[in-house]
């Protein structure tokens, strides 16, 4: 447990020492924000159309499904951009810079290191998260009576977050398998990207390999976040995608005692 | 205190280490000499579990680096031969790090990293960024690095390269104090620096064994310990 809390400060330390966390959480706010104020100027506008044409339309209408839905999915994807940003130096930079091979001579399991690694940045993903709150807060401290769906509001951050965890989890195994941070992120950015959107194919197909592609996509996943519901089998998804990340980099990091 | 029996390392088709056998005893100094690209490093990373082998077995204090490498490592002091430090930490901060991951106690922690930093001069530099420190400063915090928790078996891979000659002599007495509780293994390629610390010496050639022995049956009247090396290692 300490040897996990040291490797996890030392990343901290790195992560918060070095532009890189600051860049990511900096380019997802510009990202972010900028998706919010076209969702919600987009809302604007069709409440002033249905105000004008269709007036029974406005009580079908609510900032919780039209603003922050689509948000909760855009932020996701801006995810796929920035998780292999902070992802890739993880164990490649170690393997290039000679460090890997002090980690390798201490007294600490690959499991530690692994675990130390990926709670480190757990914690910028959950900045990241916790940085969206803002968009809701707003429109509340704004609006004139209401204001979001709250339980919706949390469990869409939940949602993000898992998202944010999962991803973080596979780019830190392919950042275990390579010395070249480029590589390791290129290659991350790939897997998230199919794994975004092998959903699509799904809707080509029938019977089994439909559910199964509609099953491996993410997007599919946070659906039901953003709608307000926690489902259990959006969260088995998540977490045996964390476990599979997490244990991949443990094997990576054994196969270094006997290759 | 050290026993390597047999070690092999082969790099596909090209063999590195081609079955080497010595034992080095409880607080001898061994220097461990050779030309570029002999095994030296390769045997000294395989011994610290860097690096695994293709065959053969290594003991460090009574524990076998493969079949138990934590109690192994908890007991072995390296510095590699590229130290491996943190650019973006400060020195004080890497130090405390790596006291951590030896689990070095808490309360103990600060005493310990104060000791190694007085140890290795490093007192003035322990706020700075170590990307910002010249070679010198960053091989000492190596050797200090390898020092932290105090351990039994020290294994230094050519210690006192990059420094100026004043620090040469600082790291050479260091390690000559050292000696007199600890177990060192030394690499280098400066042979004064083994007749004046090391008490055996062990030259590889070629991932190959060809000389064990004490430093005065390797110097004779004739033949300097440059002149033995030489000798041994022009195949």
């Amino acid at each position: 447990m300490r040897n996990i809390l040291a490797i996890f400060r030392k990343e901290l330390q790195i992560t918060f020492a070095t532009p890189v966390a600051y860049v990511a959480l900096t380019v997802f706010t510009i990202v972010s924000s900028f998706f919010f104020l076209r969702i919600l100027s987009e809302f604007q506008r069709q409440i002033m159309i249905a105000t004008q044409m269709r007036p029974q339309m406005l009580q079908y209408m609510n900032f919780t499904d039209q603003v922050l839905q689509p948000l909760f999915y855009n932020v996701a994807v801006i995810l796929i951009f920035v998780v292999p940003f902070v992802t890739m130096r993880l164990i490649a930079e170690e393997r290039r810079s000679r460090t890997f091979e002090l980690l390798l001579t201490s007294p600490v399991t690959p499991f530690q290191i692994a675990v130390g690694k990926y709670l480190s940045i757990l914690v910028v993903v959950l900045v990241m998260v916790v940085l969206v709150v803002v968009y809701p807060v707003l429109v509340w401290a704004y609006a004139e009576h209401g204001g979001p769906e709250w339980s919706t509001v949390f469990t869409g951050l939940l949602g993000l977050f898992l998202v944010g965890a999962a991803f973080t989890a596979i780019g830190l195994f392919i950042s275990s398998l390579t010395s070249s941070q480029i590589v390791a992120a290129a290659i991350t950015f790939c897997t998230l990207l199919l794994l975004w959107v092998v959903g699509w194919a799904a809707t080509d197909n029938t019977g089994v390999t439909r559910d199964l592609l509609s099953g491996m996509s993410a997007i599919e996943h946070i659906r039901s976040f953003a709608k307000g519901v926690i489902d259990s089998k959006d969260l088995v998804y998540y977490l045996s995608l964390v476990f599979l990340g997490v244990f991949l980099t443990h094997r990576a990091l054994e196969a270094q005692r006997w290759r | 205190m050290i026993e390597v029996s047999n070690l092999v390392k082969r790099y596909h088709r090209l063999v590195a280490v081609g079955g080497i056998s010595f034992k080095v005893d409880r607080g001898e100094v061994l220097g461990f000499l050779g030309p570029n690209g002999a095994g030296k490093t390769t045997t000294m990373r395989i011994l610290t579990g860097a690096l695994p082998a293709t065959s053969g077995r290594a003991k460090v204090a009574g524990y076998d680096v493969f079949e138990q490498p934590l109690q192994a490592k908890r007991r072995v002091g390296y510095l590699a031969e590229v130290p491996p430090l943190y650019e973006d930490m400060s020195t004080s901060a890497f130090l405390r790090f790596v006291g951590r991951l030896k689990a070095i106690p808490r309360k103990q922690l600060a005493d310990e990293v104060d000791r190694v930093l007085a140890t290795c001069n490093l007192g003035e530099v322990r706020r700075r960024r170590i990307g910002n420190l010249s070679k010198g400063f960053r091989q000492r915090i190596g050797v200090a690095q390898a020092l932290l928790g105090d351990p039994e078996v020290l294994i230094l891979d050519e210690p006192t390269i990059g420094l100026d000659p004043n620090q040469i002599v600082e790291i050479r007495g260091l390690i000559r104090k050292l000696s007199e509780n600890h177990t060192v293994i030394l690499s280098t390629h400066i042979l004064p620096e083994v007749a004046q610390i090391c008490s055996r010496v062990v030259i590889i050639h070629r991932g190959l064994i060809v000389a064990d022995d004490s430093l005065e049956n390797l110097t004779t009247e004739e033949m300097s310990l440059e002149q033995t090396f030489f000798e041994l290692t022009q195949q």
